[in-house]
């Protein structure tokens, strides 16, 4: 398994005006988030992505989990990737967790027979078992979190986006969290984690991106990122 | 690696989870969620529940009936019969075309976060009506019974008519859901639209109470043959004529491929405008 992220991304941003029925086009204005970034990232490696706000970290996880297709360049995937990116966004509150287990599962390409078996195993994890009947719009947002934690993680990736979603729920549920992903490392699964706590970066991570807006990215150790991160914000 | 290439870029994935083997299936089960979905959707917090699918046509053939039959029940046997076969399959025309323009733009929070396939939502919107036209043939039994309708070996034809109109309408709802993803009012505009386009199918009259000129326009409406196809053999017992079935299937297979064509063209630059 290897990660390749080489070359570039364009999103053009294209104003419309309101008139744009009539044919008007407003100048087009080019925007690079992400430009000549390129790493590769090794099978069973716990890899670090950090930059400030703007600076094209989740426009580099879209372009990873296949959201948005790279205007240039190449990424190439190997292996099944879960993506734990903005928790929850497929869910439909009217509807059961056990309907959103269905949901959310399928959405990210799992067979409904096998979510149909791992129900029971989902609801246990997110402590959620006597509610898995009820509509979602009655849960709190700590329970929708780790619904959407559960299944993401009950699926048996090999590459796992983590996106700042260690802050989920309670402090004993987001030790359960942190447990399952060290479980996922030890297992070889690869982590890519974005993250601003370079205490996490250095402690979970062997290597690291930093990400400047829209330019370079400067790849190296955990340690070293962290330093020049921190560097860089003035900490 | 060079900056000024203007190679597109390339996204690789092994194994891919939307196409090779297997992904027929995932399709399939992420089909199922959506169309589940969508039903349960409509029929909560409603008291009646799935008997609004049925009682809706049964409620618009009485209120049709009641206005026309002093002008077309003369010409027209079994009035309420003939609107109500041709209620159903505009029905299953117009929900599903609008919604399904609607579904991308309002997946947006999903597309922008799920790497799904994105032509699945129109296809789910077609998909849901079609369970719920399944669901209205219920009273349409009901008045062909309570009618005293001879049902013939014709009748086969009638999943035929159903596959055509929802192919059309699924053609339709790729092409208006990819407008509306850049022109947010295509909804309104298509709303109005659908009102003269409903004036302008023979679903309450009969196409030969019209002008010969009036006829002549009307057979380019590609609903005309359409709504024939579903209409003949559970109305007059009969198979539609072949000139009939190969127009509306021509009509509906034209529809899907040019509306799957706009779909995928543009289906790339839905994430950077919803």
């Amino acid at each position: 398994m290897r990660y390749d992220l080489q070359q570039e991304r364009v999103i053009s941003v294209r104003e419309y005006a309101i008139r744009r029925l009539r044919g008007e086009r407003f100048p087009t204005q080019t925007l690079w988030p992400l430009r000549g970034v390129s790493f590769d990232v090794r099978a069973g490696e716990s890899f670090g992505i950090v930059g400030r706000n703007g600076a094209g970290k989740s426009t580099l996880l879209k372009v990873i989990a296949g959201i948005v297709p790279p205007t240039r360049g190449r990424v190439r995937v190997h292996g099944h990737l879960s993506p734990l990116l903005e928790l929850g966004a497929g869910f439909d509150h009217e509807l059961t967790g056990r309907e959103n287990i269905q949901l959310y599962g399928t959405l990210l390409g799992l067979r409904r027979k096998h979510l149909r078996d791992r129900v029971a195993a989902i609801a246990d994890f997110a402590e959620l078992t006597p509610f898995i009947d009820v509509p979602l719009k009655n849960y709190s947002s700590g329970m929708v979190a780790r619904l959407a934690f559960a299944i993401a993680t009950d699926s048996d990736p090999d590459i796992l986006i983590v996106d700042e979603v260690l802050s989920v729920g309670d402090a004993p549920f987001q030790r359960k969290c942190e447990e399952r992903l060290a479980r996922f490392r030890a297992r070889g699964v690869t982590v890519l984690l974005v993250t601003h706590d370079l205490h996490l970066l250095t402690e979970t991570c062997s290597r690291a991106v930093l990400l400047e807006a829209g330019a370079s990215c400067i790849v190296g150790a955990a340690e070293e990122i962290a330093a020049r991160y921190a560097e860089r914000t003035g900490g | 690696m060079d900056a000024s290439g203007a190679a597109p870029g390339i996204y690789e994935r092994t194994p891919p989870v939307w196409s090779g083997p297997g992904a027929m299936g995932r399709y399939f089960d992420l089909l199922h969620s959506l169309v589940s979905r969508a039903i349960k959707q409509r029929y909560k917090r409603s008291v009646l529940g799935f008997a609004w699918t049925m009682l809706n046509p049964l409620f618009t053939m009485v209120i049709l009936t009641v206005v026309f039959s002093a002008v077309f029940g003369a010409i027209v046997p079994n009035y309420p019969l003939f609107v109500i076969i041709g209620l159903l399959a505009w029905n299953l025309f117009s929900l599903g075309s609008t919604q399904g323009l609607a579904s991308v733009v309002d997946s947006g929070p999903l597309i922008r976060k799920v790497a799904v396939p994105k032509a699945m939502f129109p296809l789910a919107a077609v998909g849901a009506n079609l369970v719920n036209f399944l669901l209205s043939l219920v009273p349409l039994a009901l008045v062909m019974l309570v009618m005293r309708v001879e049902i013939t070996v014709a009748i086969l034809w009638v999943p035929v008519g159903v596959l055509l109109i929802g192919l059309f309408t699924l053609g339709i709802a790729l092409a208006l859901a990819t407008l509306n993803v850049f022109f947010r009012d295509v909804r309104y505009f298509y709303e109005a639209g659908l009102l003269a386009w409903f004036y302008g199918t023979p679903i309450f009259y009969p196409i030969d109470v019209l002008s010969p000129r009036a006829r002549a326009v009307l057979q380019w409406n590609p609903l005309y043959v359409l709504v024939e196809v579903f209409r003949t053999p559970l109305y007059a017992g009969t198979a539609p004529a072949p000139g009939i079935v190969a127009a509306a299937a021509l009509e509906a297979g034209a529809m899907a491929l040019l509306g799957w064509w706009i779909f995928r063209r543009y289906q790339a630059r839905f994430v950077d405008y919803i």
